[in-house]
């Protein structure tokens, strides 16, 4: 009989917020971050969010010698303002790393959906959060997940051909099919590249559905949880939970018990002598594809449909990117750090985000830290910035090569 | 149904609710009798609201309202109207008056206080021989009236406040009297009815009025006469068209308009700006447009008829609503109906509910400028907001609140006092 292995892979990001950014200020205003803005969410999201469960975590590592394992997936966004604003922070997911129960995996380092639009962006975004890791934990990491778990056949096989042993993706019932979550898959056209597919609903449970009063299981205990977890014994090898880090303490507040709930979990299931906790990567050297997805369109992780609508659904979100990155090879010829580092910022998924329009259904999750009144503020301060960057941009160039961020030639704004 | 106006003839937003709002009560099968006063020169024989063969639907909560019979209209003579003060009231009469060269058969009272109670008397007159339910007054000219029959009957009033005294007069020259009426309208009614929660905070702030008394019902599209769209080429000659429309009052915020403008010349100076409507701030308005040497970006189209509002609407690349105050404001959804995306004064109510649209505060004439410009420079926020807008509009049909309303009736129906 097959006992399950349980992978929690917690996601921890903050996006380089951009500050009110009038028309006004084109040509005048080259500082485009809300500074006040992003340090106190750094601060109300330390306080109570990463510090408490960072501490609990470090708790139950000891606690449980060796057999409590997570993996954490740290964008470098979020990292720079941990270094700027929460140094504690950084201080403190160091020494979960130095446990050997924890596991960094590799994405974009600004959180972006570069792999969509450039890939020589992906692949120099992959680099840097890769020598990030490698710098501030000391990890080789091998597992890659994609922002918001976007993901595709032919994403798997660029991934494959970059030498990573696996990937994750969102266990979505289109990709399924009825299959089960709890085994390791492998993708239409590639060869050794193991996918990893969240359950979603076991993991929804904790993130979105713990504090539901009006959910049937609620109040939702360790005991309870731990229960539906070893139903599945015999049937799965794995149970990937696959989750926002700001779930504890953020997301569900500390008065609805969740740190209790986490505190009893891993006690709870490794009552049963065959449970144990794994780190993706030991998910993906121990256990062999069990069958082939074909997963030919992008699916993510992101509401209930489930695929890129959330950042590209409508005409804002692709006017904006299409402009920004029909910058890259301008802004990469100008060899000026500051410059290119800047414009990596702003291929930060969230601003993209912030303009989403289907909120009837799903605006709850689309408003925790969106720092707008409206999608429409939120592609208006976009494009603004994007305006005033591509003056500086400009006036690097020789004339010849000039590019205009304007989508409406008519209306030519005053220099 | 208590009113003082009803299409065609009306002066303002709470004419447009009541037709709105009955037309959809009555399609949900419920019987309304509206009751109203009427100038003496006016003609009602046109009137058609009964509109024969729309299907009907049965009343699922409110079963005490009994169905059957189209809506009828009754007029009580009155010199009663939209935005009466006592004032205005007293040259009305006296022009009145002489028009009629002392012929004193008539009934008009000679001043505003004596002329709601005789429309409170006669509207009671008529709600004696009438059966029914429910009586749902709207502003402060029908609540005697309310009252009044509500004592007559001992059926429940709901007031509905689409103004208050406080909001016309822009803060604290309320008129003593129209407030005792309106206070009165509250204290003895049932359930009021307001427009917003900006106005229900006025209720409850400067009248006192029983909060657990209170539901907010927002109010929905107008329904808009032509199909087709307007695209006053010959107007623009290429250029993009800023739109003010409403009265040019202080209430409205015109001039926070013009100031906006000229934020948005400096930085695109092909932009014309038109102000469509009539008001006391108007030659003020004109004024302030020369001065800041403005007048050849400017179009001042005065009185407009709803036809005409509606080309306006069409042709428009953006309206603005600047309101300084605005218990609710429906006129935004008549652009968006027409596809013009929508800056809005946050000082509205229905910034309540509108989601497509960019908000401001009235005094804020740098954001002001600032949304207006990012609306004529970016080409797809355009797009998404008119297409998002029309589809927000469209689909804020009188259904709703009109279910609202069934839904508070059966509240104090339910209440055991018929």
């Amino acid at each position: 009989m097959k006992m399950v292995k349980i992978c929690f892979y917690f996601q921890v990001h903050q996006p380089h917020r951009l500050k009110k950014y009038s028309i006004f200020s084109i040509g005048k205003d080259n500082d485009y971050f809300d500074h006040k803005k992003n340090k106190e969410v750094m601060h109300k999201i330390t306080r109570k969010n990463y510090i408490p469960m960072n501490n609990l975590l470090l708790h139950l590592i000891k606690k449980h010698k060796g057999k409590f394992k997570v993996s954490f997936s740290i964008t470098g966004t979020a990292m720079e303002q941990f270094e700027e604003y929460a140094p504690e922070v950084l201080e403190s997911f160091k020494e979960l790393a130095r446990t050997d129960c924890v596991e960094f995996l590799n994405e974009t380092y600004h959180h972006s959906l570069s792999y969509l639009y450039s890939k020589e962006e992906f692949k120099e975004q992959l680099e840097m959060h890769r020598k990030m890791i490698k710098k501030h934990f000391k990890q080789e990491p091998k597992v890659f997940r994609n922002t918001e778990l976007v993901f595709s056949n032919e994403l798997a096989k660029y991934v494959e051909d970059l030498g990573y042993k696996g990937i994750i993706a969102e266990g979505a019932d289109h990709i399924l099919q009825g299959r089960n979550p709890g085994h390791v898959y492998r993708a239409v056209s590639t060869e050794k590249i193991k996918v990893l597919l969240k359950n979603y609903k076991l993991s929804d449970d904790i993130a979105f559905r713990f504090s539901n009063k009006g959910w049937e299981e609620h109040p939702l205990t360790a005991e309870k949880y731990a229960t539906w977890i070893n139903s599945h014994n015999g049937t799965s090898e794995l149970i990937n939970l696959f989750m926002d880090y700001e779930t504890f303490g953020e997301h569900q507040w500390e008065d609805t018990g969740i740190f209790t709930f986490m505190k009893q979990l891993p006690e709870e299931l490794l009552k049963h002598p065959d449970n144990s906790f794994v780190t993706v990567s030991e998910a993906v050297m121990q256990h062999e594809p069990r069958d082939v997805i074909d997963n030919h369109n992008f699916t993510s992780w992101a509401d209930i449909e489930r695929d890129l609508t959330a950042w590209l659904g409508n005409s804002l979100q692709n006017s904006a990117k299409q402009e920004l990155y029909n910058m890259e090879k301008h802004v990469k010829k100008t060899r000026n750090k500051e410059l290119i580092n800047t414009w990596r910022k702003m291929t930060t998924s969230d601003h993209f985000y912030y303009m989403c329009t289907k909120w009837f259904n799903d605006g709850d999750v689309h408003k925790y830290f969106n720092p707008y009144e409206s999608p429409y503020e939120a592609f208006i301060t976009f494009m603004n910035v994007l305006n005033d960057f591509s003056r500086r941009i400009q006036r690097k160039k020789p004339a010849e090569e000039q590019i205009i961020v304007n989508d409406t030639p008519s209306i030519i704004l005053a220099q | 149904m208590l009113g003082w106006e009803f299409p065609p003839f009306f002066a303002g937003g709470a004419g447009i609710v009541c037709n709105e709002l009955t037309r959809a009560l009555n399609r949900t099968g419920a019987d309304v009798t509206f009751i109203m006063p009427s100038g003496p020169e006016e003609i009602y024989e046109n009137l058609n609201i009964d509109e024969p063969g729309k299907p009907r639907f049965r009343i699922l909560i409110a079963n005490n309202i009994y169905p059957g019979k189209p809506t009828k209209v009754y007029k009580v003579d009155s010199l009663l109207q939209a935005y009466t003060t006592s004032e205005q009231y007293e040259h009305t009469y006296n022009r009145h008056m002489q028009k009629r060269k002392g012929k004193h058969g008539a009934l008009y009272g000679r001043n505003l206080k004596e002329e709601v109670m005789r429309f409170a008397e006669k509207a009671r007159e008529i709600a004696l021989m009438e059966d029914f339910d429910v009586i749902h007054a709207h502003d402060w000219t029908t609540f005697l009236a309310g009252i009044e029959i509500k004592k007559a009957t001992g059926k429940p009033l709901v007031v509905q406040v689409h103004i208050t005294e406080f909001d016309k007069t822009g803060g604290d020259h309320a008129d003593p009297f129209i407030y005792s009426i309106e206070k009165r309208g509250m204290d003895e009614s049932d359930r009021i009815i307001t427009v917003s929660n900006k106005l229900k905070d006025t209720c409850i702030n400067r009248y006192f009025a029983d909060p657990a008394k209170i539901r907010v019902v927002h109010n929905a599209a107008t329904t808009m006469r032509s199909k087709e769209d307007y695209d006053g080429a010959h107007i623009k000659a290429g250029d993009k068209v800023v739109l003010f429309a409403g009265r040019v009052t202080l209430q409205k915020g015109p001039d926070y308009f013009v100031y906006a403008a000229k934020k948005v010349l400096d930085q695109a100076p092909n932009t014309k700006f038109v102000i469509a409507g009539n008001g006391d701030m108007l030659p003020q308005v004109i004024n302030l447009v020369a001065d800041l040497g403005l007048s050849k970006n400017f179009i001042f189209t005065g009185f407009y008829t709803r036809e005409e509002g509606e080309k306006l609407f069409s042709l428009a690349d953006v309206f603005v609503m600047p309101s300084v105050s605005e218990p609710f404001g429906l006129v935004p959804y008549e652009a968006q109906i027409k596809r013009t995306p929508t800056i809005i004064s946050k000082q509205s109510g229905i910034s309540e509910v509108l989601r497509h649209a960019l908000k401001v505060d009235f005094w804020d004439v740098d954001e002001m400028a600032h949304k207006i410009l990012a609306l004529l420079h970016y080409s797809s926020l355009h797009n998404e907001l008119k297409h998002n807008g029309y589809e927000e509009a469209r689909n804020a049909t009188w259904d709703v609140p009109a279910g609202k309303c069934l839904g508070i009736y059966n509240e104090i129906i339910g209440r055991g006092e018929i």
